[in-house]
């Protein structure tokens, strides 16, 4: 019954013994094949991984960076529309300001030119109007003299006599006393 | 018809250095080696901000990756954290895969052992990748979020001892959680187990299905399946990848109620 007993433990530690053997399990192979998965492991994290996924990551970086660059540029871009828009409406209205000043300006002094040459004018008419009053006075006293010329000729051919110069003074005084009269 | 020959669950050895066995597997996974060495010296030495048509295509493929992980951790510098070893073992997995389907794999043989076999038909390199994704979950863990911290949720002794002053039910709750922590230990195994078990299993029985079709109907037949395998070959890379993801993500999260302590 022991011997038994003994002879089917045998046998069963035989076979536990050899499942692993039957399916290829083998102390010696399983390191060696350990071995090579690490090699594997070393050569596709050192040499293609790790360089590739670093590569992306960089990539990523700078599409990021280039995106967040070309925002700021959109940024600074707009500002810089608006700076303009608004230095140019400035602009605009200072001209406008510039322009209506120098209507305002041009309009004063059209104002300030026409008085000045009414005044001129006026000026020269009443120089004129004294010029021609003068001449007038001065021709009257010619016309006068000239008159009393003439007076004293046709007097003195009238009359066929002469006369002293005292009474034809007199008689010319009278003469004109008489026109003005 | 020719000869069907069948893979055995055990790689065959086709050398040996020293006391060293090579099996065929070894041979693949070297393969995929050499290829990743091969691209990753061309990637490094012409990496560019503006990029060549290979560094376009690897971004490509990893830009879509990274976008499936940001799905799970919702963060894109926590997904760049786990990377190193998810993103190695999506590529090594899925490139194992695939080249488990060039011509010459199980074709080409040398003695009675075929030369090339799908890397990923050895349960010890998939138990080994299975082992990295759950103990790097741990490594990741303690760095993050402590190591007490993260012991805490396996062996819940702290929370029986403060049940305590709380009465019986409280006491009750906290030898439930404290059990539940020891489950979370076996879950922790059977992680291991499904991972590796899942991959081998998907693999081999895809080169099975292809040995056995090929050596029916050498020619057209084999294609339609040879295009499931392709597909097989991402989906398996993507399930392991994802699901250490989800392992990474969950072990570097507070335990529940962390924040109120």
């Amino acid at each position: 019954m022991n011997e038994e007993a003994l002879n089917t433990n045998t046998e069963s530690t035989a076979n536990e013994q050899s499942l692993p053997a039957s399916l290829g399990l083998n102390a010696q192979l399983f390191v060696f094949q350990l071995i090579n998965f690490a090699i594997v492991a070393v050569i596709l994290w050192f040499l293609i991984l790790k360089p590739l996924t670093k590569k992306l990551e960089e990539r990523k970086k700078m599409i990021d960076e280039s995106i967040d660059n070309a925002k700021e540029i959109e940024t600074n871009l707009a500002l810089s529309e608006k700076e303009y828009q608004d230095k140019l409406k400035e602009a605009k209205a200072e001209a406008s300001k510039v322009i209506e000043k120098a209507h305002t300006e041009a309009k004063q002094l059209g104002e300030d030119m026409k008085v000045k040459a009414k005044t001129e004018v006026e000026g020269i008419i009443d120089q004129a109007k004294k010029t021609i009053k003068n001449e007038k006075v001065q021709m009257m006293e010619e016309i006068r003299q000239e008159s009393a010329t003439l007076i004293v000729t046709a007097l003195e051919k009238i009359l066929n006599e002469k006369m002293d110069g005292k009474i034809d003074k007199k008689i010319i005084e009278d003469s004109l006393n008489s026109l003005k009269k | 018809m020719s000869e069907i020959h069948i893979p055995t669950f055990a790689p065959e050895t086709i050398f040996h250095i020293g006391n060293l066995a090579v099996t065929n597997t070894a041979i693949n996974a070297w393969l995929a080696i050499v290829i990743f060495l091969v691209l990753g010296i061309l990637i490094k030495k012409s990496v560019k901000n503006k990029p060549n048509k290979l560094q376009n295509a690897a971004e490509f493929f990893l830009e879509i990756m990274l976008g499936y992980f940001d799905q799970v951790t919702g963060d894109r510098k926590k997904t760049i954290r786990f990377l190193p070893i998810v993103g190695s073992i999506f590529f090594f997995i899925l490139l194992s895969n695939w080249l488990g389907l060039l011509p010459g794999t199980g074709s080409i043989h040398v003695g009675e052992n075929m030369l090339l076999r799908p890397a990923n038909t050895d349960l010890n390199l998939t138990l080994a990748i299975a082992l990295v994704s759950v103990i790097s979950s741990h490594v990741y863990a303690f760095i993050t979020i402590g190591v007490f911290t993260h012991l805490g949720k396996f062996i819940q002794i702290k929370n029986v001892i403060k049940s305590f002053k709380k009465g019986p039910m409280a006491v009750f709750t906290a030898i439930i959680e404290f059990f539940v922590g020891l489950l979370e230990i076996i879950s922790e195994i059977a992680k291991i187990i499904s991972l590796s078990l899942r991959l081998f299993g998907n693999i081999f029985a895809g080169e099975v299905l292809i040995s056995v079709i090929s050596a029916l109907v050498v020619a057209i037949v084999p294609t339609p399946f040879m295009l499931l395998e392709v597909l097989v070959g991402v989906i398996q890379a993507g399930v392991f990848a994802m699901l250490t993801l989800v392992y990474l993500h969950i072990a570097t999260s507070a335990p529940h109620g962390e924040e109120s302590h």
